[in-house]
């Protein structure tokens, strides 16, 4: 109760910050940054799913971000219609057949062959993106993509694209509460566990597993679809193994098999990125060198360590 | 395709394969041994390019990289094993993610130190010319990548199956656990092993900087041929090694003549087929699973 009573405050604060923001110098680069870490956050929260939720270490992720954002930005350019359904519908459809032609072939495997192939084959996804010239603009990236509108109603306004994407986000966190809380959720936990018991208790874990991929697979498009139109930009490196890296990379500092994990792993990565990276040059080596000391030191990242933080207050 | 060209692309996919198996060789000698799939391989790999033109700067020849950037390398495995890999020892899925965040320092390192654009080297005086195969100019340097590869491969058969060390690391690869009961310091062994792949992989880049451009991304490129190598002829094998370099390499080099649009996907195709066919690779023991 007091958590969700904390998350629907969570998400006015955020929804209103154009407002509550506006007197505060830099408030405008600041709106910019935390819209990023939204849509990162989505990207994160749907690789959450496989990694920490059905225990699938995917290091394919981007091909789904990338392939969603390319379906986005050209159906808005090819259909004639900007409108949000239309081209976030063909973002998710794309990826969602993607996600299934690779889940096939993947999630017969576990642990580091499942990571192999989903690297393997996410970056075949990347090879056409980058030689795909007509379609995808090949090295130039694709540039120009429109903003959507909604039954009519323009998005493009920097606040009201950024209220979008706070939507987009409260509801795909909503979405992902209610999975890890349903029967699904816990059969998710069930193959992650142990798959051998829960395939001996009937459960078709290899449908279970290319379901939740495919699920995956298309809220990782709704993130790429919300990231082309906040650079208004698609580039190769959106369906890049840097991309694949960065999702568990944020992952995993954040705490995997949370909801909160993901997010703050995204928002620490973007901080990286953004805000690090203007002021030295190697704010990567700072990133790898997080990363290692999280994967060396506190597997349950920043959450877990707040966790057991909060364990040791209360003894 | 005339038959000129298909002699000439023919020779340059065995070339290519030569370059793959040097640089799978590694990869697959560690996932053998310690079942950890070295995500930092590629940047290992840009790594031993990166100290090829340091070399060739310095001293104006070519020719010292060959021992210097494997050298180098190995050292950095030979450090690093004990002092990040080990501590996470049974752990196999967060050894790999650690090689990931070990990739990303490197390739950020490299940047900082030589810059992030894109570099050439010349080829090495000697191996600069052309000579005539069945009535066409042909690059020294290529056949000189074949039997590199080919003599590399020699020895390392020779070292896998005749000798102590051969013994240990067919040991270690069988069952690491047996071994270590039997009183084998496998501590060493795996961090000798970490060592020698990545000084494969450096020298996989000292082969690779004159005939390639040098740039950032190059770590992901080496990366993922070498995956698609080692998934086709199957992991923690030299032999499988082998096999998956030998085809990859020459399907990716006709790939690139016949459809140039699509000569990756080719690739990926036949890594697709493999696996359907037999999950393990070509000549993997069957890991899959662990």
């Amino acid at each position: 109760m007091i958590r969700a009573a904390a998350a629907v405050a969570a998400m006015a604060a955020l929804f209103a910050f154009p407002e509550w923001a506006s007197g505060i110098e830099g408030s405008r680069y600041a709106e910019t940054i935390v819209r990023d870490m939204l849509v990162f956050a989505v990207y994160a929260l749907s690789l959450d799913l496989l990694i920490g939720r059905a225990g699938m270490p995917s290091l394919g992720h981007a091909a789904f971000f990338g392939s969603g954002a390319y379906a986005a930005a050209i159906a808005s350019s090819r259909f004639g219609t900007d409108e949000l359904a239309v081209s976030l519908v063909a973002a998710i459809v794309v990826a969602s057949i993607l996600a299934t032609a690779i889940g096939l072939l993947s999630v017969r495997a576990s642990g580091i062959f499942f990571l192999m192939l989903t690297l393997a084959f996410a970056q075949m996804a990347f090879a056409v993106a980058f030689q795909w010239n007509d379609v995808t603009g090949g090295s130039n990236g694709f540039s120009g993509v429109r903003r959507p509108t909604l039954a009519g109603m323009d998005l493009s306004a920097p606040d009201t694209y950024y209220r979008t994407v706070v939507v987009a986000f409260a509801l795909v966190v909503a979405l992902v509460w209610w999975i890890a809380r349903s029967h699904y959720g816990r059969a998710l936990a069930g193959v992650r566990e142990n798959e051998r018991r829960m395939r001996a208790l009937g459960y078709d874990t290899a449908r279970i597993k290319l379901s939740v991929f495919v699920l995956a697979g298309a809220l990782a498009a709704v993130a790429g679809a919300l990231s082309a139109w906040s650079f208004r930009f698609v580039a190769t490196s959106d369906v890049g193994l840097g991309r694949s890296v960065e999702g568990f990379v944020m992952v995993l500092i954040g705490g995997a098999g949370s909801i909160l994990g993901p997010i703050i792993g995204a928002a620490a990565v973007l901080y990286i990125d953004r805000v690090l990276s203007s002021a030295v040059p190697y704010s990567q080596t700072v990133l790898g060198v997080v990363f290692i000391v999280f994967v060396l030191a506190a597997r349950q990242g920043i959450v877990g360590l707040a966790r057991a933080a909060a364990v040791r207050v209360r003894r | 395709m005339s038959p000129d060209l298909i002699v000439q692309q023919a020779l340059n996919g065995i070339s290519f394969g030569a370059l793959l198996f040097i640089l799978a060789a590694g990869l697959s000698l560690i996932f053998g041994m310690m079942d950890v799939v070295n995500l930092a391989h590629g940047a290992f790999y840009m790594l031993g390019a990166y100290v090829t033109l340091q070399v060739v700067r310095s001293t104006g020849e070519f020719w010292p990289a060959l021992i210097v950037a494997p050298v180098a390398l190995g050292l950095l495995g030979l450090a690093l094993e004990p002092t990040l890999l080990r501590r996470l020892r049974g752990r196999h899925l967060d050894q790999v993610l650690l090689t990931i965040g070990v990739g990303l320092v490197i390739v950020d390192l490299i940047g900082l130190f030589w810059g992030r654009e894109i570099r050439t080297l010349p080829l090495p005086p000697g191996l600069d010319r052309s000579i005539d195969i069945a009535g066409n100019a042909y690059p020294t340097y290529r056949l000189f990548v074949i039997v590199f590869a080919v003599a590399l491969a020699a020895i390392l058969t020779y070292v896998h199956r005749r000798t102590a060390v051969g013994a240990l690391i067919r040991a270690g690869v069988d069952d690491a656990e047996m071994l270590s009961a039997l009183g084998v310091d496998t501590d060493r062994l795996f961090a000798v092993t970490f060592a020698v792949g990545a000084g494969l992989a450096g020298l996989a880049g000292v082969i690779a900087a004159p005939a390639f451009a040098l740039s950032p991304g190059m770590d992901v490129d080496a990366l993922i041929y070498s995956l698609i190598v080692v998934v086709v002829g199957g992991l923690g094998t030299l032999g499988g090694a082998a096999v998956g370099a030998w085809l990859v390499g020459p399907a990716d080099t006709f790939g690139k003549v016949l459809f140039p649009q699509f000569a990756l996907a080719l690739i990926f195709a036949i890594m697709a087929v493999v696996l359907l066919a037999r999950p393990s690779g070509l000549f993997g023991r069957a890991r899959i699973g662990r």
